[in-house]
């Protein structure tokens, strides 16, 4: 008997995805950091680390706590600039057997503009995601994705630069995200990353000071989890281009919540710190879970748990 | 420092003994000989909680000879009392060897090493390695109280001089490591973990004397192989371990910040801006 295997290759605008898994930003480095440790021909995508205009030397020691079930971050940002970066890093990344897929940030509309055009010129570089919710610089580094109509204005400034495929990362530490959503759609977008990270602190009782050099961070891993679902369904709901799901994810069963909840796919970022065989196998797994459900492919189950809030809630088995 | 290695993978190990050396302090011996062919002084490893519910660790590799590696660590969170509950036949999974050793191979005939508490653990290859190539080792090895002084008979069955101090004077001299090193005569080169105050002192002796050293820093890692850019350390842009790209345009600071994983742990103290 001849067995097809279920197909996982998923589509993001123009961006085609042999995997659905994204190594989130930040996370992992340029890939190279982990290929002693993982397959990277069995990842969707790289997502580079954040590029800014000019170099950023990031926050002060310390930028990292580990709190119950997640992690607070305030890296600040360090990179070498763009400048830099096309000269020195991006060439190597024509070497990854998976897809690469930039990262910019900036303190302007035209920051993010400048840095768009440049990266997304390479061919090493698969599409773009655009970060306008790093929680942890001094300045306007959320505020562009806390505003629709700022978060619109560097989509739309990044789209007239680039015909690559745009992902926009939307921060969660607004009121209504799908009001974000919807403008970065509007502006052009090709899909959204959901969500970033929370914004957090915590506090040495010892020495009676916050813990990070940043004072506040962004919270990651199984923590957030729920808040992301909750996310991903909300802007499922709200938009009709593809999102990219995460926040926590460290197994099957949670990248099932965020593909059930509407994403097309999924990213995985601080699990990668737990243990880096974890996107493999989890990609594993997927495939068996279609397979043993005769399920041709991924986009089977996409959203299918997205009812609407006003949908009774069908009862199994015995009341009362 | 010594270069980076390109032997790092994943090794699936198996624990031989687990054997609690002091109150709170557990020696973890694996069966693991690719990793203990592999390992440098002053590297480690990233060991993988078995339960998948918290990040991997960083620890130090102790030991390494033929097909052992081992960890010794202090319990002193979750993941280290996951580690510390795991018996002989259970698999391990760690990344590694990891991140830039100790350069031994610098021509000082008269080395000092110090190490403060568990930070014994990153200097018994060390210490092996300096012994095989003919030099006069002393090692300062402080801890709280005496119990925590452990494992300290094997490096003077080794071959090293041992100066033993203590925070409660119950055993050795009653005080700090650096404070046993200021009334000893000065060593041609010191190697050195532990806390970071302690190592701040013995950058500050280095620094008065003259005393090239090479310190293995503390920090907690987020990735531990060099990706998320979580544990750095600011350093002169002049070091040869400094990341090679632009700095940040910041008036008369001559300062990068480097990765402590990755560049490090061992960084040359006249080199660090901390």
């Amino acid at each position: 008997m001849v067995i097809v295997r279920p197909s996982l290759a998923v589509r993001l605008g123009a961006l085609e995805l042999a995997y659905p898994t994204l190594m989130g930003s930040g996370c992992y480095g340029s890939g190279e950091e982990y290929a002693p440790f993982a397959d990277l021909s069995k990842v969707g995508a790289i997502v580079l680390k954040s590029v800014t205009r000019a170099p950023r030397l990031g926050n002060s020691m310390p930028r990292l706590v580990h709190t119950p079930a997640g992690m607070l971050n305030a890296i600040g940002l360090q990179n070498p600039g763009i400048d830099w970066y096309l000269e020195h890093e991006v060439h190597k990344f024509a070497q990854r057997p998976c897809k690469v897929i930039g990262s910019v940030a900036g303190f302007s509309v035209d920051d993010y503009a400048y840095v768009c055009e440049r990266l997304a010129a390479r061919d090493e570089i698969a599409a773009v995601e655009l970060n306008v919710s790093c929680p942890n610089v001094e300045s306007e580094g959320e505020t562009f994705g806390c505003d629709p109509s700022l978060t619109g204005a560097v989509v739309r400034a990044a789209r007239a630069t680039t015909e690559k495929p745009l992902i926009v990362k939307l921060s969660p530490n607004v009121t209504d995200i799908t009001a974000v959503a919807r403008e970065a759609e509007r502006a052009g977008a090709d899909a959204l990353a959901v969500i970033n990270t929370v914004r957090g602190m915590a506090i040495d009782v010892d020495r009676w000071k916050p813990r990070l050099g940043n004072i506040t961070g962004g919270l990651s891993g199984p923590a957030i989890r729920p808040i992301a679902v909750l996310a991903v369904y909300e802007v499922a709901r709200a938009v009709k281009i593809p999102i990219v799901g995460q926040g926590g994810i460290e197994t099957l069963s949670d990248a099932l919540e965020f593909f059930l909840a509407g994403a097309a796919a999924i990213s995985i970022g601080t699990a990668n710190f737990t243990d880096p065989r974890i996107p493999e196998r989890i990609v594993a797994e997927l495939d068996a879970y279609l397979l043993e459900r005769h399920l041709a492919s991924l986009s089977s189950i996409i959203g299918k748990a997205n009812v609407a809030f006003s949908t009774p809630h069908e009862y199994e088995g015995d009341e009362g | 420092m010594a270069t980076l290695t390109h032997h790092a993978r994943v090794h699936a190990t198996r624990v031989i003994e687990r054997r609690e050396v002091a109150a709170g302090v557990v020696l973890l011996r694996l069966d693991a000989p690719e990793l203990a062919n592999a390992t440098r002084p002053g590297q480690y490893v990233m060991a993988i909680p078995p339960s998948g519910e918290a990040a991997a660790t960083a620890l130090a590799v102790y030991e390494a000879e033929g097909k052992l590696a081992s960890l010794l660590f202090f319990v002193i969170g979750r993941r280290t009392r996951e580690l510390s509950a795991l018996d002989p036949g259970d698999c391990l999974a760690v990344l590694g060897p990891l991140g830039n050793g100790f350069d031994c191979s610098q021509r000082a005939r008269d080395v000092a090493i110090l190490a403060g508490g568990v930070g014994i653990a990153s200097v018994l290859l060390c210490a092996q390695r300096l012994l095989a190539a003919g030099k006069r080792v002393r090692l300062f090895y402080g801890a709280k109280t005496r119990e925590l002084l452990v494992d300290a008979q094997r490096f003077a069955d080794a071959g090293c001089e041992l100066i033993l101090t203590t925070d409660d004077g119950t055993l050795g001299m009653h005080g700090r490591v650096t404070d046993a090193l200021a009334i000893s005569p000065p060593p041609e080169m010191i190697f050195s973990c532990g806390p970071t105050p302690m190592l701040r002192s013995v950058a500050r002796y280095a620094d008065e004397l003259g005393v090239p050293a090479q310190l293995a820093l503390e920090e907690t890692f987020g990735c531990g192989v060099g990706a998320c850019w979580g544990c750095v350390v600011p350093l002169t842009a002049a070091s040869s371990q400094a990341p090679g790209f632009p700095r940040e345009d910041r008036r008369g600071s001559d300062v990068v910040h480097a990765r402590i994983c990755r560049e490090g742990p061992v960084f040359w103290a006249h080199e660090l801006r901390w």
